[in-house]
């Protein structure tokens, strides 16, 4: 079957700095497809190539087998974006703003208007879509925002950042929107800052950081990468450099990294359970300041893979 | 909402007008910006108008100044006849200096001198508007008639009759035209004054100003990200530069349009050929479009434009003659005027208000301003398709 949106290869540079590097996935359709990273990992510069704002220094795009550099008009009439910024005039009414996001993508005048009537009525804001943006509440113009992105009844939908700023309302009511779009066969890219919103919306992760993707698979898929075992992160006052050499030879520890000057982190079966034998080991050498142990999910594969937590 | 139904949905991408309408309609939402293109000018040009002089055009009668240097039978009936007509307010004035002072400074619509003995009778006026063309009108008219009965007398008294049959006579046949010569007599350099001068001053001004005030909405447009966005639509760049440009280019020609048909109606402000001012209009029109996406895309934030584009407009203004006429400044400042717009499109439109006038009178002018228009147009085009293609 053909993906609905398919890359490889990708690849870009700003000066002397390879923000991406040879990225590729597929997404098949009614499929969503989450993309982490930390910020500065390369997604926005990805998606900017996804959908015709930035040219690939390598690779090739494709939406429903169409070549984006080949035709990019075919290509990106096939694509509804959603840039992470509240990309709309604030002096237009909701209304206006989808109006004119229609016109663009080039809806005859009387079908346009009944899909902003639908349209509003999937985000929810039918009652207020006379009222000028400048007036609505910042989840309102986030609906907005991803309404003007499906007027054209989009193949694939990209989503970047959509719940940042949102009240938890608002939140609620663009992930139930985004679940039935792809229950009703939308492809999906999604990108957040919000491992729950990720885990509940996503069939398939791609994990990108220093411009890669370093894992990709579903969430169990992901999850198993770092086994079974719990992150364990440690704060320590005193001898660290002690304390660190008895917790590597601790029974139970399958991994010790030190990740700063009193920080360290570990890998153990069983976390919650080897606690009081790992204060007891640093006992005499250091003190736990602060202690936080992590079941596996995807926050600690994320966590695993790229060292850094996704909201860092 | 299937994706499926894609495919029945005909793309007709109308990016153009669609950005246009949507710049207009942010336009119209904007209660300053809107000031500033519909009151403001009309403010400017009253009352710098009437400043200049113009506050009795559109009046019910036209000052006329007459220097009448005897009181013989001739400019007796002169003034006789100046004075009953139903459109002039005649004024006495001592000198013929003074009569051209009058009408330069606009408080004249035109003048008469009347010689003392003589039939040559001396109009002066400055030809500029439609007051002084009025004004004009109405001496000859006057003047007709008395040369008229003069030349009839003359032929009545040649056939034998004396000077009382003569005028009974002519009483009996007030026809025919006589000899009494009427010569023009422009006041030197003379440009029009009071509304005849500043409504296309204001024009000028005001169409470059608001340009340079609209650069901000391109320059917001930037900033929210609704460039970027419209360029991920099914749309080329260049619709996308082009839509913003026609939306700079509709304002700035509605400005021009708003002032012309409202001084016209108003203010009895004659703007003349109209191809030429089209032309002119048009052309200065384009310069503005081009300053503001120049502006609009070199500048940091929104805010940055309004702060550069009205100072730079009215600096650009006074050194074209759009605040005060040019002869108020030096030759130097003048010269200089001529390196920027305003001062082309200044005389353009000043020479199009002479009877007589067309497209040939002011086609160096109108190629002038093509000229820094295609320059000031090609860079801030190319400006902006850089900028755009650097979005991350």
């Amino acid at each position: 079957m053909t993906a609905t949106l398919a890359c490889t290869g990708l690849s870009k540079r700003f000066g002397d700095v390879l923000a991406v590097q040879d990225v590729g996935f597929a997404i098949a359709p009614g499929e969503a497809y989450g993309l982490l990273g930390p910020n500065g990992a390369g997604k926005t510069t990805t998606i900017s190539m996804l959908v015709g704002l930035l040219k690939p220094a390598t690779g090739n795009v494709t939406v429903c087998g169409t070549d984006l550099a080949a035709e990019p008009l075919a290509a990106k009439a096939k694509i509804g974006y959603v840039p992470q910024e509240i990309a709309l005039y604030p002096e237009l009414t909701g209304r206006e703003n989808l109006r004119f996001f229609g016109r663009l993508f080039g809806l005859p005048r009387r079908e346009l208007a009944a899909r902003i009537d639908e349209v509003l009525d999937l985000v929810g804001l039918s009652d207020r879509a006379d009222g000028k943006l400048g007036t609505y509440s910042g989840g309102m113009k986030r609906r907005i925002n991803i309404g003007a992105a499906l007027l054209h009844r989009p193949e694939v939908l990209i989503l970047d950042e959509p719940t940042v700023g949102v009240d938890p309302q608002s939140r609620k009511a663009i992930l139930d929107g985004v679940e039935r779009l792809v229950a009703d066969g939308m492809a999906l890219l999604y990108t957040s800052h919000y491992m729950e919103e990720v885990e509940r919306v996503c069939d398939r992760v791609g994990i990108i950081d220093h411009g890669r993707i370093v894992a990709e698979g579903t969430r169990h898929e992901l999850v198993a990468m770092v086994g079974s075992a719990d992150t364990i992160e440690l704060m320590l006052d005193g001898d660290v450099d002690g304390a660190f050499d008895k917790l590597q030879a601790l029974e139970g520890v399958v991994e010790a990294v030190r990740t700063g000057t009193g920080s360290v982190r570990l890998l153990a079966e069983g976390g919650r359970y080897v606690l009081p034998a790992i204060i007891t080991a640093v006992d005499g050498r250091a003190t736990v300041t602060a202690v936080e142990v992590i079941e596996p999910d995807l926050e600690a594969t994320f966590l695993h893979l790229t060292g850094s937590k996704l909201r860092d | 909402m299937r994706p499926q139904e894609a495919a029945r949905i005909r793309i007709r991408p109308r990016p153009i007008l669609a950005l246009v309408a949507a710049n207009l309609r942010r336009l119209s939402r904007d209660k300053v910006g809107l000031f500033f293109m519909v009151i403001m000018p009309f403010v400017n040009i009253v009352f710098v108008g009437m400043a200049l002089g113009g506050g009795a055009v559109g009046a019910a009668k036209l000052p006329v100044g007459v220097v009448a240097d005897g009181s013989d039978p001739v400019s007796a009936a002169v003034l006789k006849e100046l004075r009953a007509h139903p459109d002039l307010a005649i004024t006495t004035v001592a000198t013929k200096q003074d009569l051209q002072s009058g009408v330069r400074e606009g408080s004249l619509a035109a003048g008469l001198v009347i010689p003392a003995g003589s039939t040559r009778l001396e109009l002066v006026m400055t030809q500029m508007n439609g007051s002084g063309m009025a004004a004009r009108s109405a001496v000859d008219v006057a003047v007709g008639r008395v040369a008229a009965v003069l030349e009839a007398t003359r032929a009545v008294e040649a056939a034998g009759a004396t000077p009382a049959q003569a005028a009974a006579r002519v009483r009996e046949a007030q026809a025919g035209s006589g000899r009494v010569a009427v010569v023009g007599s422009g006041t030197p350099g003379a440009t029009p004054r009071g509304f005849a001068y500043t409504a296309p001053a204001n024009l000028l001004l005001f169409t470059f100003i608001n340009s340079m005030a609209v650069a901000a909405a391109l320059a917001e447009s930037r900033r929210l990200g609704m460039l970027q966005r419209a360029i991920t639509a099914p749309v080329r760049r260049r619709s996308v530069l082009a839509g913003e440009a026609l939306s700079r280019f509709v304002v700035a020609v509605a400005q021009s349009l708003l002032i012309m048909v409202v001084s016209s109606l108003v203010f009895g402000v004659s703007w003349g050929d109209p191809l030429g001012v089209a032309a002119v209009v048009g052309s200065f029109s384009l310069v503005a479009t081009g300053a503001a996406i120049l502006v609009g895309t070199l500048v940091r934030s929104p805010a940055q434009a309004p702060a550069i584009g009205p100072p730079l407009g009215i600096v650009l203004g006074m050194l074209g003659g759009c605040l005060w006429p040019r002869e108020s400044a030096g030759d130097f400042l003048n010269s200089i005027g001529y390196l920027f717009p305003h001062a082309w499109g200044m005389d353009a439109l000043l020479a199009l208000t002479k009877p007589g006038t067309g497209l040939g009178t002011v086609l160096p002018e109108v190629a002038v301003l093509s000229g820094m228009a295609a320059a000031l147009l090609g860079l801030s085009l190319f400006l902006f398709n850089r900028r755009t293609r650097t979005f991350t």
